[in-house]
């Protein structure tokens, strides 16, 4: 049989404003999957943090666009979130808990809440070039009643 | 994003409504700041997260400055009627540790006057 698939791509400009945009019009997408109100939640919050990233640590709070990609195949859900900024140098170390380049002011727990909200985390970057984020979530098979 | 403070003998009640992201955070972290400067008797945060409908990292980084600079006064930080979406990020950040939970603000002030903090 065929999957049920369907996506939605849209770009924003690197504004803190955007943030709750594209956490919220994820959420709205993904519910058309059978999550509970907890899963969404989880979902908005690792959308969240790829976008701040982008906008905080990719374009450093100035100008540049961000693009988000969600789609789904049956009951598994993928977001793609991409920069065109200034990319990451080790993508391993980045994804530590308490690894942040701006310890005065962030706590390096962005990754962290991406990797427990999300089945996986995929990250792909190159200096000068962008970065790429992908998450990937299941809606869990739930035993009936 | 709106909120309101309210000081109490030592004790500064932040109550939190809306979204606390890093659009939101930054107007808060100043505000909180400057309680923190003019009013150097403030021991206990007691952040009222009743009607905080969501918090990422942003969000708790100005909450954990803040922490760090009360931990230096011997003061505590206190989460009222936080759901259970904000005591799992509170959690996960480690937060959890040095902060408790409590039903109201009311509940704390009262512990404080009793002397039981
Ligand atoms: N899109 C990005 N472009 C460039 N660097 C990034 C990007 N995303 C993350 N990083 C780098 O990875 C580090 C870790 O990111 P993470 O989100 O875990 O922590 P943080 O953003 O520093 O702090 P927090 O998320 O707690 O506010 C960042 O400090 C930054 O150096
Ligand atoms: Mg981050």
């Amino acid at each position: 049989m065929m999957a049920d698939t369907n996506w939605v791509k849209f770009e924003i400009p690197s504004d803190t404003r955007n943030v709750a945009f594209a956490r919220t019009a994820v959420a709205l997408f993904a519910s058309q999957l059978d999550w509970t109100l907890d899963e969404l939640e989880d979902i908005k919050v690792a959308v969240s943090e790829a976008v701040s990233n982008s906008i905080i640590h990719g374009y450093q709070l100035g100008e540049g666009v961000v693009r988000v990609e969600a789609s789904y195949a049956d009951r598994k859900l993928t977001i793609v979130i991409e920069d065109y900024g200034q990319g990451i140098p080790d993508v391993e170390l980045a994804q530590e808990t308490g690894y942040t380049t701006i310890p005065e002011e962030r706590m390096g727990l962005g990754f962290t809440f991406m990797h427990e909200y999300m089945d996986e985390v995929l990250v792909v970057s190159e200096v000068q070039k962008g970065t790429k984020v992908i998450l990937i979530k299941e809606v869990p098979q739930r035993s009936e009643g | 994003m709106q909120y309101s403070f309210e000081t109490v003998g030592q004790a500064l009640i932040a109550k939190l409504q809306g979204e606390l992201d890093l659009h939101t955070s930054p107007q808060f972290k100043e505000e909180l700041a400057k309680f923190f400067t003019t009013q150097p008797q403030i021991k206990y945060l007691i952040m009222d997260v009743k009607n905080l409908q969501f918090i990422d990292s942003s969000g708790l980084g100005v909450i954990l400055g803040r922490y760090r600079e009360l931990e230096q006064r011997g003061g505590r930080l206190f989460f009222v009627q936080a759901n259970p979406h904000i005591k799992r990020v509170l959690q996960m950040s480690g937060m959890q540790k040095i902060s408790e939970f409590a039903d109201s603000a009311a509940d704390v002030l009262e512990r404080a006057e009793g002397g039981h903090l």
